[in-house]
């Protein structure tokens, strides 16, 4: 009795499936992430927003169409890639045409609090973004008075949806309004289609330019830097790249516990040991309160770091070389300094000047050069 | 098709409801279960661990403050004189980090059959086959990653990572990596692994359980004692890193096999009424 039950039941299933298909109207396409072996499994992404075909490639245009700002005047224009450079990893680096200390200012000429964060497989991250990790699922709270963000409900501080309207109203950013920036891409003929083909009508809103440039983001992966070729056995290390890697995955120099795995960090926040005075209110205590986090940040990805100056959320070390340097003897203890920072009784590793050049051989072996040029990630040919 | 749609439906809602009564007169004769809840304790001096507190003093005198505790735990057993459950959910490996509370409370939802039970053996760490490189792709159980070269085939990850300070001899406050994996010895271009992980018994009473019960069960960690008996870890001469020191990290797993472990106050709970 039960398995005939069952079966009908199976039948039933099949068939009302069956009728519901040729129902449905043909949505947008789902996007399919590629199955990296060594990486993550759990994705960040919004229930609320999944990733298709469609609004990948209106999050594209978006992202680099200077309109985003809400203006039209060439002198006001600005958009995500006006700071997330593709050719510097999507990060904003050494030799931005027009902000050559590396740090970018907003249209209004202010400098954002911090450096550039790149722009690379953040899908992967979900231990918050942002050098205090504030942007993250479990956070409860709406808009944010630092950024201008008002708050309403819609504005929540979740994922990278929330870091598209804060980067239109953020006075250190594009120092736009919301109203504007969707009435001039609305008004613009090549978006409404556009935006019927990713969410179903023409029309124009907040909530789909941000899904859309989420969606895009996501898709920005990078595993074909040359230590990734090696881990799949693609390509050899030089002698020097291979010392300055065991001196990184080893308590020898010890970066890997904290920019360890492949995709060299492990999203953790931690002090490591640059000050022992601390003003800057954007730091992880300015996210939790707990005063053990004071001077926190998270570890960033090494993925590319090559071209990521200046480093630091300040930049304070322009070369890799100053990084370096600074991980060898530049340590200050302070009370909040993270005990894997270990050799801080010797103000560092201490390293030769051999293994320094042997270790930033090998944080060289981490830039991905296809990234660099990608056309899935370029500026689409036909925007200007 | 809306009416074919809806005799669909129909039999399928029947169909749902006699799969339900049927499944009522099954209870009776399937297994017994009781649910566990196993906590894991970290314990200084005997009282739950203060984290980032400076107020501890090891064997060797040397005060010390732990930051936190990541370590694995793997193939739970519980046994008695009628019956020897293992744990097979999640492979029987359970991940612990003091930074992320819900992670001290593993819940075997699979049940665990009625039954009386006298002691519980857990593995510190991973086995070797256990320990693969690449096992983990997410953290945070992938942040536990053990470098290669160290490491081996099956030597993937960190059995424990216990981070904290101790005030040294000249009275600075050092930073500490208590960090335990497999272990690699060089010896004339050769690297020989070692396995360090290890298995401890721990006697304990569970009796007279019903079926519904939810048995929670405590196995601390003394952290103290990882730092003395048999061996007297002196920070001072060990020094912060271990990781390819083998002869320290034996003196700890030594000392972790000792009486690094405890079981706490267990406690039923009775679901019936
Ligand atoms: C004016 C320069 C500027 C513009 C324009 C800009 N960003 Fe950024 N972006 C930054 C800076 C600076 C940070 C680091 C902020 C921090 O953590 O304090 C950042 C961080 C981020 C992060 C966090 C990355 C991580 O790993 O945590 C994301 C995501 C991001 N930006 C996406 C965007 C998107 C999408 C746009 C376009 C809507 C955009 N940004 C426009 C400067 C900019
Ligand atoms: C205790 C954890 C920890 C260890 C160990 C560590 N780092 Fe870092 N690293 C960080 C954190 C946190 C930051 C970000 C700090 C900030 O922005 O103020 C950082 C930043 C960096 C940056 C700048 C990246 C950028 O895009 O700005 C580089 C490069 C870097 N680390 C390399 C290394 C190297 C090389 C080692 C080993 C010698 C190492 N780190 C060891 C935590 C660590």
């Amino acid at each position: 009795m039960k398995n005939e039950i069952l079966l009908s039941a199976f039948l039933g299933f099949l068939l009302l499936a069956g009728c519901g298909d040729s129902e449905v109207q043909k949505g947008p396409t789902p996007y399919e992430f590629p199955g990296i072996f060594y990486f993550p499994k759990d994705l960040n992404i919004p229930e609320d927003n999944l990733t298709t075909e469609e609004g990948v490639l209106l999050g594209r245009y978006l992202f680099y169409d200077g309109r985003l700002s809400g203006r039209t005047h060439q002198d006001s224009l600005m958009s995500c890639s006006s700071c997330h450079l593709q050719q510097n990893g999507f990060d904003t680096g050494f030799d931005h045409p027009e902000f050559t200390s590396g740090r970018p200012r907003g249209l209004a000429g202010t400098f954002t609090p911090h450096y550039t964060l790149p722009l690379v497989n953040l899908v992967y991250n979900t231990n918050g973004y942002f050098w205090n990790g504030f942007i993250e699922a479990s956070n409860p709270q709406y808009g944010s008075e630092a950024h201008h963000v008002p708050a309403e409900p819609h504005f929540h501080m979740k994922n990278i949806e929330s870091i598209v309207w804060m980067t239109i109203v953020d006075p250190n950013e594009i120092n736009g309004s919301i109203e504007q920036t969707v009435q001039v891409i609305s008004e613009i003929p090549v978006y409404p289609p556009m935006f019927k083909d990713a969410f179903g009508s023409e029309e124009v809103n907040i909530e789909r330019i941000t899904k859309a440039i989420a969606q895009f983001v996501r898709t920005i992966i990078s595993n074909n830097s040359k230590y990734h070729q090696y881990i799949e056995g693609k390509t050899v290390l030089t002698e020097s790249e291979s010392r300055g890697m065991e001196l990184f995955f080893s308590e020898e120099a010890d970066c890997f516990h904290c920019h360890g795995g492949f995709l060299m960090s492990t999203y953790e926040f931690f002090n490591n040991a640059k000050d022992s005075v601390f003003t800057d209110p954007f730091d992880r205590f300015g996210v939790t309160g707990d005063i053990m986090h004071t001077g926190v940040y998270r570890a960033p990805s090494l993925i590319n770091v090559e071209l990521t100056g200046p480093y630091m959320h300040d930049g304070r070390f322009k070369t890799l070389r100053e990084v370096v340097d600074f991980y060898s003897d530049g340590l200050v203890i302070s009370p909040y300094t993270h005990p894997l920072m270990k050799y801080i009784s010797t103000n560092g590793v201490q390293m030769s000047e051999e293994q320094k050049d042997d270790l930033i051989a090998f944080l060289k072996t981490l830039t991905d050069h296809q990234l660099l040029t990608d056309p899935r990630y370029a500026k689409p040919s036909d925007l200007n | 098709m809306i009416t074919f749609k809806r005799i669909l439906a129909l039999v399928l809602g029947l169909g749902i409801l006699a799969l339900t009564s049927c499944k009522d007169d099954d209870t009776k004769t399937s297994d017994d279960l009781v649910m566990l809840d196993i906590h894991f304790l970290h314990y200084g001096e005997g009282q739950p661990l203060l984290f980032d507190s400076l107020i501890y003093v090891n064997e060797a005198g040397n005060k010390y403050e732990v930051t936190e505790i990541q370590w694995f735990v793997s193939d739970i057993i519980l046994t008695g004189p009628d019956k020897t459950t293992s744990i097979t959910q999640n492979e029987n490996i359970h991940y612990i980090d003091t930074n992320i509370p819900e992670t001290s409370t593993w819940t075997i939802s699979e049940g665990v059959p009625v039954a009386d039970y006298t002691s519980l053996t857990l593995t510190f760490g991973l086995k070797d086959e256990k320990n693969t490189v690449g096992k983990f792709t997410d953290p945070p159980e992938a942040n536990m990653i053990w470098p290669f070269h160290i490491g081996g085939d099956n030597g993937g990850y960190h059995y424990m990572k216990l981070n904290g300070f101790w005030i040294d001899v000249e009275n600075e406050r050092q930073p500490f990596n208590f960090h335990l994996g497999v272990g690699s010895v060089e010896e004339g271009g050769e690297t020989t692994f070692i396995q360090n992980w290890f298995e401890v018994t721990l006697p304990l009473s569970i009796a007279q359980l019903s079926k519904r019960d939810t048995v929670v069960l405590p196995v601390v960690m003394n952290v103290e004692n990882w730092f003395g008996n048999p061996n007297t870890w002196d920070h001072d001469v060990v020094g912060p890193k271990i990781m390819k020191n083998q002869t320290a990290m034996r003196m700890g797993i030594e000392n972790g096999m000792t009486d690094g472990f405890s079981i706490g106050n267990i406690e039923i709970i009775n679901h019936e009424e």
